[in-house]
């Protein structure tokens, strides 16, 4: 049955309801503060208000429409039609109407009428309201201080400051919190919240049978040191960072970077170094400016690098606009791309100042030692490559439309603007512009080029061992027995070695192409051929990447050169060292064709007939090429011959232009722009109000549950100040006075006693009535862990939990076999794990929060997948060790403990062992089937996945 | 409530565990009174010619060969602003290629359809047209525009079905509301996006045997042992329930695991077809080996229906971007789709319409765009944004009706022009939801997102 209100199902008849409002309205009596107010609010009050006063005019308050603006008062009472307010907003030609198009949508006719009929009835309002307050005093656009310390009377339970402050609030509101949770609950949490992985048994009985006090200190000291804690918490960065693995059409590049997991690495040491969080932000942003010679630290310019779109440049900027300013600074800039925004004093001139710092920024990969091959390594970096394009404001946000009239400069919003932002160019190192000059990229072109040669060499003498082996067979085969050799399927009898050595006249098809011992030996001297010839090929190409590195270092010796006289000199030894490289090119070129003939020779006299009139073209081919590579080896070189250099970086081409071609190559520049180094100063500077509350924000929700300010991208007006600001401030203050320490605020977090506080609401029901949603925490939120650490932890409990850290991500096709955790698969737009996907993976666009969806196809998932069934047998022999198979209340007691991380009740111990007890009166069982089952009962529990 | 996404919120709130929130959300009932309760959504991968199909256009042939230059409708190539994702097709595919089929007039309302779809044409009279939709992703990404009304440059967003299935309640809590079958293209993959997973489509196989991710144990695991244990679970949830009382997640995680075991039984039935008449199975064509898979979908489509699913989507045709992406050798392509699709559409038509479950249900005929006037290649045509053909069927719209027009080589539609929202608009608003009031929170929504209902097809 499809259930809902009954309202007329066309338009006809919503018109007709309409009506009927229309008839309630007139008896009704119309509340200013219910009715009328939010009509202002909604439509009028983002221009006419404290955001701003166009037309001088503010609609925010009654007295405000008395006293009107330009055009004079806006509200007469007891008039509807003499209140110019009125007029406007029931005008009937849209040019003169408010909201103006664009800008809103015009009242409905419902809302008209309860206008009019509050003007009519004297327009009245409460005698005590209040304009809207100046956007510069919203909560977290204010200077933060650090706000004192409450003294509270239940100061036994406090630990902290933390405690405090949420102390404060339920003596206010006479809430009282939860006792401390069990040590063995404390223990998962802490486990699961900072390493990500639940304690093993031992650890437990260790600290169960830890008299001493401070063990719970203990247990965080060793945590917060443990090199699982940053993977742990890496993986929250990555959501709000949008970490995204490469993704596209087959090997073609369309979005993120190819290698872009050295951006992870760098988050997951970063954290376990606890490198302070300006520090991260402004390597984030512009590492390339700051430290362009530290690869390690430009690695972490892969947050700039994901952004990297292969056909819309538009796309690219506005998603790298709107995550820098929701991820680092809560604001949603984004609001203001096509006109200002409606709460917030971000003009739309703003968005387009923030764009303009990201404007110049392009992505490029450089080599890395030992690896000259792109494909298989290299680093995604940034760099500004358009250093002059302009920044222009769209009309209405429509790229087809910019405003040329004015080139918009980086800038940051007026209310954020406490100092001069000094934007200078930075003068880079010759390795930016010239990644060539690395100490390791010609070495690693040299060293691959000696690679190529031993294996071509080492291919060549293994070809000749085997022809040679062969002909000696077929000499003993025709000497001693003319039957057929049974080991090889494909090897037809030879008459003799003489035929074996001619092309046979009678050769068929298929053999021919099977390559038959005969066959073999009769094309064994061209074979040979081709061998020699890739050996030549491989050294001709070692020695053209010879005389390329000679060459490159003697124009560079020129370049460095101080003295004019010098300078000549060094010019001429460039200009020898040129010609030997164009030279050494044009010999690669003649052994290539060379190569390439005597392989099509090779292939033609093996193929089918039919199939010989193609492979004839490309002998040809390969034959006119020898000879014109030939003549240009004994060609004099010109001005005009240039020899290809050696890369030490590639540019990541784009599309912008053209779905099919790429767009023109950028150089690398030897200066950038030093917009992205001001802007991550302004943004890493003490006095910006917005960063380190949002970064605690964010910190505190995944320690907690639920975040402090509700919405953890969104710090702007539509968000009011939250129970807890005084809190945030507290705690952003701690967070830059300690260095942006993020373990230091881990730490104060979770020795608070609020993070100690057992999650069940049992005791407090009086709590339950007054605050049924634990807006005021009093008492622990219990939560699901992610994806990542379900895994991980059915992993971990079966011992097949790989600790390597670091590396490529792990494909899809190896997951499913696959013991490394989570954060280490591919995870990209296009392409997530299944398993994960299922319980709500990061959503690569855009994750400042999981979701905690519940549906039944996570049940199957995790009933059914071969994850948790392949785990089971093997958690149940790990936690049976050592328990005789007779005690099924140890083995309980145990597998509570290691699954569930707590100890069982008398009951659930009852429970468990009468289910064993039928488990194993069933036919078909076997012996040890009964103990894994039971784990998989108590993986699919609620406490499994739950951070109790 | 402290969990989002929670499919279950409906049921949770009616067994009394959840409250409703506060300010009452529109989340899991119509706006309105609804005319239909679920749609079938037919997609033809690739892009389906209009011209070939449901908008036949004899100018094509009768000036077969000449550039569009040298025909007296030598202006339509100017107006090409829409376009997004610069492809340049219907610039460069100049020269005007034949009609490959022939087409005719048919049933009471003497509606033109091409004669590759002889068993759609026979339900004309039941039919809605819509000859005059245009889009702007001239390349496959068209695909996932014609499912979240965004081009793609603009980023991803919820899908029509992951709107419907977080805007409406469930009819049926043992079956998911939104199931998805057939083939998707990786960027067409998902579609809750923002929603959160949790509105993706369901993947449904047309495989009793396996018919769902995870829809039994991957590794063998007796039947009689899981049935002790799920006895088990439940009784230790009980147990933790004295511990930690009124626990809206642990309730919604034990109702979950009832519901999916609950789907583990009844979704093989509803693929089990055993039950339906030969005269049924033959209908659908899915004794043929060239329409039997899409018959079987089709058939499986109807049976979910009867049990109250809301959202159906098919998508038809894999490889490439899609199979009816005919870039070359459009006549045995077209000819070879259509065959697949026909007989399966024409029966899934006359089986709804025969239970009376045809006024309830709203079958969709979609596809990305159409294709080229000019010919790409010697035999093919291009991918074409500016004017393409679907249809619609059942679910209170008029019947036997056309609504909207393209030009007469079916270049630009040129008369009551419809993005691809105004397809979604139309259906939310049979189905009885109010598209603006499908927002969530930090998410605006724009006004081409919500597209406006056809109401001149709308009965």
């Amino acid at each position: 049955m499809i259930k809902g209100p009954g309202f007329g199902g066309c338009h006809a008849k919503w018109m007709a309801l309409l009506g009927l409002l229309l008839t309630n309205v007139g008896e009704a009596s119309v509340e200013y503060l219910k009715d009328i107010k939010p009509l202002f609010s909604a439509r009028c009050t983002s221009c006419h208000g404290a955001l701003k006063q166009n037309a001088k005019l503010r609609l925010d308050t009654v007295e405000f429409m008395l006293r009107g603006g330009k055009s004079g008062p806006a509200l007469e009472p007891g008039k509807p039609e003499s209140s110019l307010f009125f007029k406007r907003v029931t005008e009937a030609n849209p040019d003169e109407r408010m909201p103006p198009p664009h800008e809103g949508h015009p009242l409905t006719v419902a809302e008209a009428a309860l206008l009019r009929q509050w003007i009519t009835g004297g327009a009245s309002a409460p005698a005590d309201e209040k304009p809207e307050a100046n956007p510069a005093e919203h909560w977290s656009f204010r200077p933060r201080t650090r706000p004192s310390v409450p003294k509270v009377a239940r100061s036994a339970w406090v630990r902290n400051p933390i405690d405090a402050f949420l102390s404060e609030q339920h003596e206010a509101t006479g809430l009282a919190p939860q006792p401390e949770a069990s040590r063995e609950i404390l223990l998962r949490r802490l486990y699961l919240d900072l390493v990500g992985v639940p304690p093993t048994v031992d650890e437990i009985t260790a600290f169960e049978a830890d008299v001493a006090t401070g063990w719970y200190e203990r247990a965080v000291r060793r945590l917060l040191g443990d090199p699982r804690h940053g993977e742990r918490w890496a993986r929250h960065w990555m959501d709000i960072w949008r970490y995204s693995d490469w993704w596209g059409l087959g090997e073609e590049l369309r979005n993120s970077q190819k290698h872009i997991w050295h951006w992870r690495d760098w988050i997951v040491e970063s954290l376990n170094a606890d490198t302070p969080y300006d520090q991260m932000v402004r390597q984030m942003l512009a590492a390339d400016e700051l430290y362009p010679k530290d690869l390690q630290k430009l690695r972490a310019t892969g947050f700039l690098a994901r952004n990297w779109i292969l056909f819309s440049r538009l796309q690219w900027m506005d998603e790298t606009v709107e995550h820098v300013s929701k991820g680092f600074l809560g604001l949603t800039m984004n609001c203001a791309k096509c006109h200002d925004h409606k709460y917030d004093p971000i003009t739309q001139t703003d968005y387009y100042k923030m764009r303009a710092f990201f404007e110049p920024y392009h992505v490029r990969l450089d080599m890395l030692p030992n690896e000259p091959d792109f494909s298989r390594d290299g680093l995604p970096r940034v760099f500004d490559g358009l250093l002059d394009a302009p920044t222009y404001r769209y009309f209405r946000g429509d790229e087809t439309k910019p405003d040329k009239t004015s080139l918009i400069a980086p800038g940051v919003p007026d209310v954020f603007s406490f100092k001069k932002l000094e934007i200078r160019p930075v003068l880079l190192p010759l390795e930016a512009s010239q990644p060539e000059r690395r100490p390791w990229v010609l070495e690693a072109y040299i060293s691959a080029a000696r690679r190529k040669v031993e294996a071509a060499s080492n291919a060549h003498a293994l070809l000749k061992q085997s022809v040679m082996r062969e002909m000696e067979s077929v000499t003993k085969a025709s000497v001693s027995s003319p039957t057929p050799r049974g080991d090889d399927p494909n090897s037809r009898p030879s008459a003799s070695p003489g035929e074996a050595l001619q092309p046979s006249a009678n050769t068929d098809q298929k053999a021919s192409s099977s390559v038959g011992a005969g066959a073999r030996l009769s094309t064994a001297p061209l074979e040979l051929r081709v061998g020699e010839l890739a050996l030549a090929l491989a050294r001709a190409e070692l020695r053209t990447v010879e005389h390329r590195s000679e060459a490159m270092r003697s124009a560079w010796a020129r370049e460095d050169a101080g003295s004019d006289v010098s300078k000549a000199d060094l010019a001429a030894v460039e200009r020898r060292d040129a010609s030997a490289a164009i030279r050494a090119h044009q010999e690669v070129m003649a052994a290539k064709a060379r190569h390439h003939a005597a392989d099509a020779e090779l292939r033609l006299a093996r193929a089918a007939p039919d199939k010989k009139g193609a492979i004839e073209k490309e002998l040809a081919a390969a034959r006119d090429a020898l000879e014109k590579a030939m003549k240009n080896l004994v060609s004099e070189i010109n001005e005009t011959n240039r020899f290809t250099p050696l890369d030490g970086a590639k540019w990541t081409t784009t599309r912008f232009k053209h779905p099919n071609h790429d767009d023109p190559q950028i150089v690398f520049p030897a200066s950038s722009s030093g917009r992205r180094s001001a802007l991550a100063d302004w943004i890493t500077d003490a006095r910006n109000p917005l960063p380190a509350r949002v970064a605690i924000n964010h910190i505190w929700m995944r320690h907690f549950g639920s975040p402090l300010a509700p919405n953890s991208f969104e710090f702007g007006r539509r968000n009011p100040a939250p129970a807890h600001a005084e809190l945030i401030d507290w705690l952003a203050t701690e967070f830059i006075e300690s260095g942006w320490s993020m373990k230091h605020i881990h730490h104060l977090m979770v020795t608070s006693a609020a993070y100690r506080m057992s999650s069940s609401a049992s005791g407090g029901e009086a709590c339950q009535a007054k605050d049924p949603d634990n807006r005021l925490w009093w008492r622990r939120t219990p939560f699901r862990i992610e994806s990542e650490v379900m895994r991980d932890s059915i992993l971990a409990l079966a011992g097949r939990l790989e600790r390597g850290m670091g590396g490529p991500p792990v494909p899809a096709a190896e997951q499913g076999q696959s013991g490394r955790r989570s954060l280490y698969f591919v995870h990209s737009n296009n392409e997530r794990n299944a398993f994960l996907t299922t319980f709500d993976a990061a959503d690569v666009r855009e994750c400042y929060r999981r979701e905690q969806s519940v549906v039944p196809q996570q049940a199957l998932a995790f009933s059914n997948s071969r994850l948790v069934l392949d785990a089971i047998g093997l958690i149940a022999t790990r936690l049976g060790a050592g328990i005789s198979d007779d005690d099924d209340a140890a083995f309980v007691r145990r597998a509570f403990l290691g699954v569930l991380g707590a100890p069982p009740t008398g009951d659930e111990i009852a429970a468990c062992v009468a289910a064993l007890r039928n488990l194993r009166a069933l036919k078909d069982i076997s012996p040890a089937q009964p103990r894994a089952h039971l784990i998989w009962v108590l993986l699919n529990h609620n406490d499994f996945v739950t951070l109790r | 409530m402290g969990f989002t996404g929670l499919a279950l919120g409906a049921m949770l709130q009616r067994d009394g565990i959840v409250r409703a929130e506060e300010g009452g959300s529109s989340v899991g009932y119509p706006h309105f009174l609804p005319k239909a309760k679920s749609v079938i959504w037919l997609f033809m991968n690739g892009g389906v010619s209009h011209m070939e199909s449901f908008d036949p256009k004899p100018m094509i042939t009768r000036y077969g060969g000449k550039t569009i230059a040298e025909t007296p409708f030598a202006g339509v190539q100017k107006n090409l602003e829409i376009e997004r994702s610069v492809a340049m097709n219907a610039e460069q595919r100049n020269t005007l290629y034949p009609l490959q089929v022939g087409f005719r007039k048919h049933g009471q309302s003497g509606i033109e359809i091409s004669d590759w779809f002889p068993e759609i044409a026979r339900h004309v009279d039941k039919l809605a047209i819509v000859r005059s939709m245009w889009t702007t992703d001239s390349n496959h990404g068209a695909q996932t525009q014609f499912h979240s009304g965004r081009n793609q440059l603009d980023g991803d967003f919820p899908t029509l079905g992951a709107w419907v299935h977080y805007g409406l309640g469930s009819l049926n809590e043992n079956l998911p509301q939104f199931i998805s079958m057939g083939h998707r293209e990786y960027w067409n993959k998902r579609d809750g996006h923002y929603l959160g997973p949790a509105h993706d489509a369901v993947p449904l196989r047309i495989d009793p045997a396996n018919p769902l991710d995870y829809a039994k144990p991957e590794i063998p695991f007796s039947e009689e042992a899981r049935r002790l244990d799920m006895d088990l679970a439940r009784n230790l949830h009980a147990l933790r329930g004295v511990e930690y009382p009124s626990d809206p997640v642990m309730a919604a995680r034990v109702s979950s695991y009832e519901m999916a075991f609950q789907m583990q039984r009844s979704i093989p039935r509803v693929l089990d077809f055993s039950g339906e008449s030969p005269e049924t199975k033959a209908l659908y064509g899915i004794d043929k080996p060239h329409c039997r898979d899409f018959g079987m979908q089709l058939l499986a489509s109807r049976r979910l229906v009867e049990r109250g699913v809301r959202f159906i989507q098919i998508q038809h045709g894999a490889g490439g971007a899609g199979s009816w992406d005919a870039h070359g050798g459009l006549k045995a392509n077209h000819e070879s789709n259509a065959r697949a699709v026909d007989q399966p559409i024409g029966a899934l038509i006359t089986d709804l319409d025969r239970r009376g479950l045809l006024d309830e249900t709203l079958v969709v005929f979609a596809t990305e765009f159409g294709r080229t006037p000019g010919s790409q290649g010697s035999d093919g045509r291009d991918h074409h944004i500016f004017g393409f053909s679907v249809w619609m069927a059942g679910g209170g719209l008029k019947r036997g009706v056309v609504h909207g027009a393209t030009d007469e080589i079916g270049f630009h539609a040129v008369e009551n022009r419809h993005y691809v929202t105004d397809i979604h608009a139309t259906i939310l608003r049979q189905l009885g939801l109010d598209s603006r009031r499908l927002e969530v929170p930090g998410r605006v929504r724009l006004e081409i997102d919500h597209g406006r209902p056809i109401f001149e097809i709308i009965a």
